[in-house]
């Protein structure tokens, strides 16, 4: 087979992938935030010493860790409206979703890091007479954070990737945009290539960075 | 002339269907260094960690200073800033140096001035000899050196007793000498001290009274001239020996 390439298609609509970059940004971004804010939230909560409380974090976080995102994304656009009575924009809706989800990843990363630093710690701190807030806040998480920064740097390249998965509710990011065109131009092999190209560019380097992170902290340890 | 510090009740500990404290009961006076000994799993350290509620225990009341701390609206971290307690494992916190783990207690806990704590607790690090290891590390210092970083960090809370959790055995033999030093030393400045130990030699020469724990209740106690010299309990006779043969 030979196939004709056409890459000009894809130079006289740049501007239009272009826009879909700064969606995709801006959804990681705030989907990273709340997930890491909400998710703290969960994280202590399974931490905590009450059992229904540990007992409906370890729910959530197993709810958002056993379906797929997809499913989350479409039914948070869907669904949600109709039980809750609150319709989103479709990028509210994706970050809604992207929050969620985000959140109970990031719970996991925050408890495994808190548990790791070990009972001693705790043992210690609370011999002093610190309160159990105390001791979270001055022992256990600044040991926590070095041993979550890594897992955190995974998960945000993942998360960077699967915003394309929110094109599938008409959010107008990349991989929409690519989508659009494709169907515009009748260029699809060249309009993805370039998008495919377009998420490895800008995913790469970030790697990159998160494989320094786990250097970085594992011989610190 | 009774001054109580510490008055123990009746002690029942259990893990599942495990017990490990099945009944102790016991009374230290101000300045007394009571040292416990006994075969792993005797209770002992299980004893000690019930005296701050690091391990709740089941059944048995527990007074400091004549306040009962194991009500149920007991205020924990208000009663453990009173005892000080030092780990076999030293648990200082690897994050912070030498001095700011000394300052750490006063500072959180106490709300003291950065400046006032700072003074203490260099003060508190030179009396155990770390005066040059201030701005170290943890997992910069030698064993022996961390567990006397972790006996200033506890000094720091001036607490009314003090206790001591096999705070020797995971030290190279070489390092046991400089701990024990520290710790006689406060001993006779008077501290309360309950000192759980395979050391006998510190036994010997330091405790005012020794108390040997064995499957959960006390067997006897006595000065230690008597217990190490003539025992009464059989049991006791035979643990004793069979350290000298290890430490052959």
């Amino acid at each position: 087979m030979k196939y004709q390439w056409h890459f000009e298609v894809v130079w006289e609509n740049f501007p239009i992938m272009l826009s879909g970059i700064g969606l995709t940004i801006a959804l990681s971004i705030l989907s990273m935030l709340a997930g890491a804010i909400l998710g703290m939230v969960i994280a202590l909560a399974r931490l905590s010493p009450w059992t229904w409380l540990r007992g409906l974090a370890y729910c959530y976080t197993e709810l958002f860790r056993t379906t797929p995102l997809l499913v989350q994304i479409v039914w948070v656009f869907y669904v949600l409206p109709l039980v809750t009575g609150i319709a989103f924009t479709p990028f509210y809706s994706g970050l809604v979703a992207f929050g969620l989800n985000i959140a109970a990843f990031m719970a996991e990363i925050y408890r495994a890091g808190i548990t790791s630093v070990g009972q001693g710690q705790t043992q210690a701190s609370l011999a002093l007479g610190m309160t159990n807030a105390q001791v979270m806040r001055r022992i256990l998480i600044p040991q926590a954070v070095t041993r979550m920064i890594p897992p955190i740097g995974t998960m945000w390249i993942s998360l960077f990737k699967d915003t394309s998965l929110v094109s599938a509710i008409g959010v107008t990011e990349l991989m929409y945009q690519a989508r659009f065109l494709a169907v515009d131009t009748y260029r699809p092999v060249e309009i993805f290539t370039v998008c495919a190209l377009i998420y490895f560019v800008i995913t790469f380097p970030q790697s990159i960075g998160v494989n320094w992170l786990y250097h970085k902290y594992r011989t610190r340890e | 002339m009774a001054d109580v510090v510490v008055r123990v009740e009746d002690l029942h500990k259990s893990f599942d269907d495990l017990e490990v404290l099945k009944g102790v009961s016991m009374e230290v006076q101000r300045g007394e260094v009571v040292v416990i000994i006994g075969a792993s799993g005797s209770g002992k350290s299980t004893f000690l960690k019930c005296l701050n509620r690091l391990e709740e225990p089941n059944r048995g009341r527990i007074f400091l200073e004549d306040v009962e701390i194991t009500g149920q609206k007991t205020d924990l971290p208000k009663v453990r800033r009173n005892i000080g307690m030092i780990f076999q494992q030293f648990n200082l916190f690897p994050h912070m140096s030498a001095i700011q783990n000394v300052m750490e207690g006063p500072r959180t806990v106490l709300r003291m001035s950065g400046e006032r704590a700072r003074e203490h607790a260099s003060q508190l690090l030179d009396k155990v000899g770390l005066s040059d290891k201030l701005d170290v590390k943890p997992g910069q210092l030698s064993g022996g050196q961390q567990q006397r970083v972790a006996i200033a960090r506890a000094l720091a809370m001036e607490p009314k007793v003090m206790l001591f959790d096999e705070v020797t055995s995971a030290l190279d033999p070489e390092l046991v000498g400089e701990v024990l030093t520290v710790m006689k030393q406060l001993a006779d400045e008077g501290m309360t001290m309950l000192v759980v130990t395979h050391e006998m030699q510190f036994g010997e020469r330091v405790a005012d009274r020794v108390v040997m724990f064995d499957e959960g209740v006390i067997l006897e106690e006595g000065p230690p001239e008597k217990i190490f010299q003539r025992a009464e309990s059989e049991r006791t006779r035979r643990f004793l020996n069979q350290l000298h043969w290890e430490g052959e």
